[in-house]
């Protein structure tokens, strides 16, 4: 130790007058933002992804069918338009492990409602976690960590801290909820306005079709999903596959006998339907992009699945 | 290893604690050590390159000082130089070079055999090169006497918080504060707190958060208006300065708190009036270091006008190809030569239209004018220092030209949602109101600006751990 009596008496006026007060400061008022924040912004916001994961784990609605999938389950089903018992947890960039976690803990629950309804996504059938953000407030939950992989950081265990880089995440979904600026929200569903110009779409067209899509199956997971349904022949899992545009149909021409033998697979079980409107024809502007329909076609392809949906449940 | 990570949130309080309890006569090897550590972070095998240096410019060092014949002492210092440059030449020009010479020889019709090298630049080497050389000039010219203890040497070229992105230090400012026995000293910690804050307040809050729209205006420029174009370009002056001045920041406030004390880098560039000052408070370290080693020996302004506009157009040249091997950084340079030399040249012709124009009679409106003015030029060259290459700085420069103002939502925030245009200008106002500080970042009530821009960093920051813009030069 080479520290004289000078060094000793700043250090300690550092500590006592800096260091301690800065950390109690920021953890008192931290920890009380922390409570306001994910009180009023993240578990009453439907459209966030955290109080989607939050209400599979702790809450059970029994007469409810929820909707699980990737962004095409949030982005294409409009709850309200299909009957009152319907909640959409689908989740952006999540794939075929986030819905299999939502799936595994719906099938835990008991309830009356024996229908599950699954958006399938060709080209989700992979494990893919999406945004962090889904996954931090809930990280105490061992199936969500597990989820979280190596994404998971030690100090999401840290009150306040563990939303470093993600409150206008949670923000923003919590002000298109309440705003409804750019996207249409609905018991969870977020569904995009926007339309692009002829040009700009015809341009993602182009490039899809100079891009032929390689589709890919996780096989430990196509497998765990059979297993569940399997399992559960007291539920009836609803597979239904939105429509996508005839250029990504196309894309995938080579690699779809693939997905095409694992529906098989799948509709092999009687608790199993699969509704297939993957080329139900819809305008251009009833697109996002070649994989997601907007609004405008949310409209068109729920007023069709109602009326299927309708005489399936009868 | 990043200063905006949480490694390095350990790293810091760690290495900061043992220097401070070790024996004044550990120290140099604890701070080398845990330069080294910080380095190979990145990538260790880049630390042999540094190795290679250093021990070239040690002995370069010691051979200058004890050699007296001239004619022997200029040979050593080529020698060194060429050992240096070279370092810089294969790593980071070899592909360059080759790729024109592909281009020349197939407009000749000829075929390039020379094969390309497959090598990811070293972090941060442009600036321990430099860094490097300066130490060797200044030995060659008599300033600063050889350093003969090998360990300090190597801790001269590796001090860990301005390793890989300065500020270039020069010898005579940070070789002898090695051997001062520092003590922990509450201003020193306080003030350095102060700026390493204020670093990732511009980092984090700032840059990262601008670089979204910036990276969403050039990655999709099909899909953008003129309005995009303008904010992208605004965007990214403001980034690349909260970037690389919020390293600086870091940097000097890291080293501060042990006690050392680093050069200034940066001093509120966009508020210059004139180019000139724009680079005599842009990235000070670098600007000094071509003024005394390139500038002046070239002849500097002494020579004429001709040899004059000469040397500061070879300045801005080099400095262009010092930033990056990509024609994009020589014409970013070039740019920057032709505003200086078009400033002097039309000096009097300016300050004659200002007179006209009655502004000299209002001193604020003229400064504010000559402020935008400079922000603009400087915001037209960094298109191509953003750009990675000519076919996009063209289509970005196009768009602006379209003069398309139409109101689309999606395109003037560069789909990124009107939230995050929203935090772009809270985060540009919050900079702005930071200018209301006092410069040097000694404050009257430290607790409160910490707690503040804690707060800030925490809530507004972005955790994308993006590297800082000057670690790939």
């Amino acid at each position: 130790m080479d520290l004289p009596n000078s060094s000793i008496s700043n250090f300690k006026r550092f500590l006592t007058g800096i260091l301690l007060p800065l950390l109690l400061i920021v953890g008192i008022v931290g920890y009380a933002f922390n409570y306001f924040f994910e009180q009023k912004i993240i578990f009453t916001n439907p459209l966030c992804g955290a109080f989607k994961i939050n209400r599979i784990i702790t809450e059970t609605h029994t007469n409810e069918i929820p909707i699980f999938g990737s962004s095409r389950a949030e982005g294409s089903f409009i709850p309200d338009s299909l009957g009152t018992d319907y909640f959409d947890y689908g989740l952006s960039g999540s794939k075929l492990d986030v819905a299999l976690f939502f799936l595994k803990e719906e099938c835990k629950k008991k309830k009356q409602q024996r229908n599950i309804i699954m958006a399938l996504d060709f080209d989700d059938l992979i494990p893919e976690a999406g945004d962090i953000g889904y996954y931090i407030p809930n990280a105490a939950y061992a199936p969500v960590r597990q989820l979280m992989g190596k994404g998971y950081k030690p100090y999401y265990a840290l009150p306040f801290l563990r939303y470093y880089g993600t409150f206008d995440t949670y923000f923003k979904l919590y002000l298109n909820n309440k705003l409804e600026v750019t996207k249409v929200s609905n018991k969870g569903a977020s569904l995009e306005k926007n339309e692009f110009s002829p040009a700009y779409f015809n341009m993602l067209v182009e490039i899809r079709n100079g891009n032929p899509t390689k589709l890919k199956i996780d096989t430990a997971l196509a497998s765990d999903l059979l297993k569940l349904v399997a399992a559960h022949a007291e539920r009836n899992f609803i597979f239904v596959v939105t429509p996508y545009h005839s250029s990504f149909m196309n894309s995938i021409a080579a690699t779809y006998p693939l997905v095409d033998s694992y529906l098989k697979q799948l509709t092999a079980n009687k608790n199993v339907t699969l509704l297939d409107y993957s080329r139900m024809p819809l305008a251009d502007n009833m697109y996002l992009n070649t994989t997601h329909i907007n609004w405008k076609g949310a409209i068109a392809f729920n007023h069709a699945l109602k009326d299927t949906l309708n005489s399936l449940l009868r | 290893m990043l200063f905006n990570s949480v490694e390095f949130l350990i790293f810091f309080p760690v290495v900061t604690f043992l220097f401070f309890v070790l024996p004044h006569r550990f120290r140099w090897s604890l701070l080398l050590a845990a330069s080294c550590f910080f380095y190979m972070f990145f990538k260790p095998v880049y630390i042999l390159i540094l190795a290679f240096t250093i021990v070239i410019d040690y002995y370069a060092g010691i051979l200058l000082e004890n050699e007296q014949d001239k004619v022997k002492k200029k040979k050593y210092l080529i020698a060194s130089l060429i050992a240096n440059i070279g370092v810089l030449a294969v790593f980071k020009y070899y592909n360059f070079l080759n790729g024109n010479i592909t281009g020349i020889a197939t407009l000749m019709g000829f075929k390039n055999h020379i094969p390309a090298l497959s090598i990811i630049l070293p972090i941060g080497l442009s600036f321990h090169t430099f860094q490097a050389m300066s130490y060797t000039i200044e030995v060659y010219r008599g300033n600063q006497k050889a350093e003969r203890h090998f360990g300090i040497y190597s801790l001269y070229v590796m001090f860990y918080p301005q390793l890989v992105a300065g500020p270039i230090e020069r010898p005579q400012n940070i070789l002898h504060q090695f051997y001062v026995k520092q003590q922990f000293n509450y201003n020193n910690a306080v003030h350095g707190l102060n700026l390493i804050a204020y670093g990732l307040f511009k980092k984090v809050v700032v840059a990262d958060r601008l670089s979204e729209y910036v990276n969403g205006f050039y990655g999709n420029i099909g899909n953008t208006n003129t309005i995009t174009s303008i904010l992208a370009f605004c965007f990214f002056s403001i980034q690349i300065y909260c970037d690389f001045s919020g390293y600086s920041d870091i940097a000097i406030g890291t080293a501060r708190f042990m006690g050392f004390d680093l050069m200034q880098n940066f001093n509120r560039p966009y508020l210059a009036t004139t180019i000139n000052e724009f680079w005599s408070r842009w990235h000070i370290s670098l600007s000094t270091w071509f003024r005394d080693y390139l500038y002046i020996p070239l002849g500097g302004s002494r020579a004429g006008k001709a040899k004059w506009y000469r040397n500061i157009f070879i300045i801005f040249m080099v400095s262009g190809l010092w930033h990056g091997a990509s024609w994009t950084y020589i014409v970013w340079g070039a740019l920057h030569g032709f505003y200086n030399i078009f400033g002097l040249v039309t000096k009097d012709i300016r300050a004659k239209w200002a007179k006209m124009m009655g502004f000299y009679h209002l001193p604020s409106v003229n400064k504010f004018i000559n402020q935008l003015v400079i922000f603009a030029l400087v915001t037209f060259a960094w298109i191509f220092f953003r750009a990675p290459n000519f076919t996009i700085a063209r289509a970005a420069i196009n768009k602006f030209l379209e003069f398309n103002f139409t109101y689309n939502m999606v395109q003037i925030c560069a789909e990124k949602g009107p939230l995050n245009l929203a935090l772009d200008f809270v985060a540009i106002l919050l900079l702005c109101l930071s200018y209301y500080l006092p410069k040097n970042l000694k404050l009257r009530n430290n607790l409160l600006f910490l707690c503040v821009t804690t707060f800030i960093i925490i809530i507004l920051g972005k955790n994308g751990l993006t590297e800082f813009i000057y670690f790939q030069f």
